[in-house]
């Protein structure tokens, strides 16, 4: 690339801004980051943690053993992502998480998708962090051979898209698709930001603006702002899918998220 | 000579003898408590009799003003009434705003204190120093509206009237006190004055007070009017509180028939936004009810009052808590029906949350098969209508029984109905949804006035979107604790929390706004000090009346059954993590691990 992929401009965000935005809005523990030892880093979503690399040059082994390492005693699963997936979807993440809360048997939900296993959008076990470590310390650097040592679920396309929400909202499974060259980041920046759906509510709905719902392509929350002209000022919160609630404008959306913009002082 | 604001001392009315006596308050009381529901609270405490029945003679009923009030600084003209409540059987605190407020201090006191039982039903005058009874047989069954037309008619010109409707003479327990149309509404305080054969209490002017800086105080009162006008009170004043009930249906914080859902059907057509949005002036369409008229309280610049008329032609003021609990509480989305319902409540002189909180308990009750009611269903206008007219007046074992409360009416059904009972302390539960705001939930589990969305405003937390509102933690507990404090010192100043947004520094502002007024040099540290004072003040009067550590919960209902979000989400709330919520909210306040305070806590509180 030339460039480091984490700071790549992403809708006003960054590729690894927009990346750990959407695994926290998917996971309900901590996100982590995992760097080269000194790595500069893009803003980052408010809670994110980061770990440090303790050996550059190790590939995803390394980096699976260092982020499992520092999530040990803060979650029991984890999904591990690369910082290169702008389409990454919040239902890719939580059908996989699932196969791992579904069945204690499993240690591993390894998506096999658009015809390549997936190691870097699945979900792990923490407990794997030791082995992992050791693999790496043997300098046994591919998943596989982790995936050698444990029980492991794949799940192919159609599995995937037994989902109905993952299959309506990400019928390509474009979720897995990542960045490696200028013209892959070329060709997924010229494609339009997501279709969301906006509502607003109290005052906001008031004069010029109809409450909605509006059908606008925004990939941040405040893009969807920016799309019906709502100040997204501290007056201002938005909901996202009814669910969680957040002022930070480079929150990132996904194709089929709802959007409710709401005044601050709901209540009392 | 007091504090500037301060009379310095509290009428000690005894309505069995028709006596009263002055009871000097000395400036450390007054700068410890302030005034309302602080002073209001340290009051109860000295006056009462521990372990009283709150519906005995021995029970005092206190009007309690504050230092603001009949400054000019805006939405200041409000009164706490303090009691110990016949829901809860520890302290309520119940604000409201109208000139009573002001003509009630100018009697020359910062309280007026009753106690004791009239011969007859009466109306205690109070006019400047001066106190009587009056006989009110001529006012029995009146609406409290009614009975205050008729009495001002009577006295002439200066009077202001505070009075109970038909539900409080029948000793409902969740009865209201009104004035000027506004009511004193939570806990039961029109049962108290009910049981003190109190029709009315009627003030008027005799004194004047002065700021101890009339022109800082008219600087800053000019600063917050031109601050009441902008967005922070926009939603108020362009909306009302109604407001809320679609944004709670979004987020899935609205509470629907009894508790058993999150969000609710009818919402759209009970708080439709798609109208009524024109020029504040011009009335708009809430499907079948119309907007008629904004108002104000006295001294307010913000006019959050939005008063509708149905259909039928009947007025009430319309507001989120009235809406939600006689609609989607109920499971009724007429608006014409929780119009007439919320009119209704105004005019027998009850609590809509706790009617709306029983009655729910009540259908679900039915449905079950657990009470003999099979007329009362989930949905059922009609049937919503009845049994507030059958509670107003306990005119069938139905009505009498819901006019003891949710709690006290499921001890009485047995067969689990309790663990339905949708109330903290038998207090009913406003219309916030803790499975999907851990803050409030722990706000309403521990608050001492039971299930109560004023004097902990946890909520804002949860709509913040500074935390995960459905991960209770450290966090939420803080927040909790946070929004107790700044309740606490409103409440006791008093401002209106619709006010609160405008403040960005609001301890030190406050602080200022005190220093004004009272010639106190106040900080906003001794503000913060105040604040945890009157919290544990509150605690240590519930403790004396028997508080246990297991009043400080939630209905199990909310702890063992999980909702579902749009989102897929799954919100739980359960035993655990409320525990563990509870003790981190002990640790933060300096209580013991059962919720009781120290001596340190003890001695800084001057009650003893």
């Amino acid at each position: 690339m030339g460039t480091p992929k984490a700071a790549l401009e992403w809708h006003g965000s960054t590729l690894l801004g927009r990346t750990a935005g959407i695994v926290a809005r998917a996971a309900s523990g901590p996100v982590v980051v995992v760097r080269a030892s000194g790595q500069d880093l893009p803003e980052l979503p408010e809670g994110t943690l980061i770990a440090e690399d303790p050996r550059e040059g190790r590939g995803p082994m390394q980096g699976i053993a260092a982020g499992l390492a520092a999530l040990t005693g803060r979650a029991d699963v984890a999904f591990v992502s690369s910082t290169d997936m702008p389409f990454l979807h919040p239902a890719f993440i939580r059908r996989v998480l699932r196969v791992l809360q579904d069945n204690e048997e499993v240690d591993v939900a390894l998506p096999v998708a658009r015809g390549y296993k997936q190691p870097l959008a699945a979900a792990y076990r923490v407990s794997l962090a030791a082995p992992a470590e050791r693999l790496v310390k043997e300098d046994r650097l591919r998943p596989a051979f982790l995936f050698d040592e444990c029980r492991v679920e794949t799940l192919d396309d159609a599995v995937l898209k037994q989902d109905q929400l993952l299959a309506t909202l990400d019928p390509d499974l474009d979720s897995v698709l990542n960045i490696n060259t200028p013209a892959d980041y070329a060709a997924a920046r010229a494609r339009p930001a997501p279709e969301v759906t906006v509502q607003l509510f109290g005052t906001l709905a008031k004069g010029d603006s109809a409450p909605g719902p509006h059908v606008v392509r925004a990939a941040t929350v405040g893009g969807a702002a920016d799309a019906l002209a709502v100040v997204f000022d501290r007056h201002v919160t938005a909901a996202l899918n009814g669910d969680q609630i957040t002022r930070d404008k480079a929150t990132p959306l996904a194709a089929g998220d709802s959007v409710f913009f709401l005044s601050a002082d709901a209540g009392g | 000579m007091p504090a500037g604001g301060y009379f310095g001392r509290a009428l000690v009315a005894d309505v069995t003898s028709g006596t009263s006596q002055d009871l000097p308050l000395p400036d450390g009381v007054l700068r410890g408590y302030i005034g309302g529901s602080g002073l209001g609270t340290w009051l109860l405490y000295r006056l009462g009799t521990p372990g009283a029945d709150p519906l005995g003679p021995q029970a005092p009923l206190a009007f309690v003003f504050s230092p603001l009030v009949g400054t000019s600084l805006t939405t200041s003209a409000k009164f706490a009434v303090v009691a110990k409540s016949p829901l809860t059987g520890m302290l309520t605190d119940a604000l409201a705003s109208s000139q009573f407020a002001i003509a009630g201090k100018l009697t020359g006191h910062d309280a007026i204190v009753i106690g004791g039982r009239a011969p007859e039903l009466s109306v205690l005058l109070v006019d400047g120093d001066e106190t009587r009874l009056i006989g009110a047989a001529h006012l029995a069954g009146m609406t409290a509206a009614e009975a205050d037309r008729q009495l001002r008619g009577e006295l002439g010109r200066g009077w202001r009237v505070a009075a109970i409707g038909p539900a409080g003479e029948h000793g409902v327990r969740y009865a209201t006190i009104s004035h000027d149309g506004r009511h004193a509404g939570r806990g039961g305080l029109g049962a108290v004055m009910g049981a003190k054969n109190l029709k009315a209490v009627a003030v008027r002017a005799a004194a004047k007070v002065a700021p101890a800086d009339p022109a800082a105080v008219l600087a800053a009162a000019r600063d917050l009017r031109e601050r009441s006008f902008g967005p922070a009170t926009a939603k108020y004043r362009e909306l009302g509180t109604l407001a809320n009930l679609l944004v709670f249906n979004a987020i899935s914080a609205l509470p629907t028939r009894n508790f058993q859902a999150a969000t609710f059907e009818g919402a759209t057509e009970l708080a439709d936004q798609t109208s009524g949005n024109g020029p504040e002036d011009v009335p708009g369409d809430v499907q079948g009810m119309r907007r008629v008229a904004r108002s104000s309280c006295a001294s307010c610049t913000i006019g959050c009052e939005h008063i509708y008329r149905s259909r039928g032609g009947k007025k009430a003021r319309v507001e989120y808590e009235n809406v939600f609990a006689l609609g989607p509480m109920c499971g009724v989305g007429d608006p014409d029906a929780v119009l007439a319902a919320s009119a209704r409540c105004d005019e027998l002189g009850i609590d809509t949350i706790s009617a709306g909180g029983t009655i729910a308990w009540a259908m679900e009750c039915a449905e079950r098969g657990l009470i003999d009611a099979p007329w009362l269903r989930f949905g059922d206008s009609a049937a919503l209508l009845r049994v507030l007219d059958e509670i107003g007046g306990r005119g069938t074992p139905l009505g009498s029984l819901l006019a003891e409360g949710s709690r006290r009416a499921s001890r009485t059904v047995g067969a689990g109905s309790g663990s339905f009972a949708s109330h903290v302390k038998g207090l009913e539960m406003p219309g916030y949804e803790p499975r999907t705001m851990h803050s409030m939930a722990l706000g309403l589990a521990v608050n001492a006035r039971g299930a109560d969305h004023n004097r902990s405003g946890a909520y804002e937390a949860d709509l913040s979107g500074g935390l995960d509102r459905l991960d209770g933690g450290d966090a939420h507990v803080a927040a909790a604790v946070e929004t107790e404090d700044r309740a606490a010192v409103m409440d006791s100043l008093i401002l209106c929390k619709f006010l609160r947004g405008v403040f960005t520094d609001p301890f030190t502002e406050w602080a200022g706004l005190l220093s004004g007024v009272t010639g106190w040099e106040v900080s906003g540290q001794e503000l913060r000090e105040t604040a945890r004072r009157i919290v544990m003040a509150k605690r240590v009067y519930n403790i004396r009346e028997g508080w246990q550590p297991a009043d400080d919960w939630l209905p199990d209902r909310l702890l063992d059954e999980p909702l579902t979000l749009p989102s897929g989400r799954v919100a739980t709330l359960t035993a655990g993590r409320l525990r563990a919520m509870i003790d981190s909210y002990y640790k933060l306040r300096g209580l013991d691990p059962e919720g009781r305070p120290g001596q340190v806590i003890a001695d800084d509180l001057g009650l003893a």
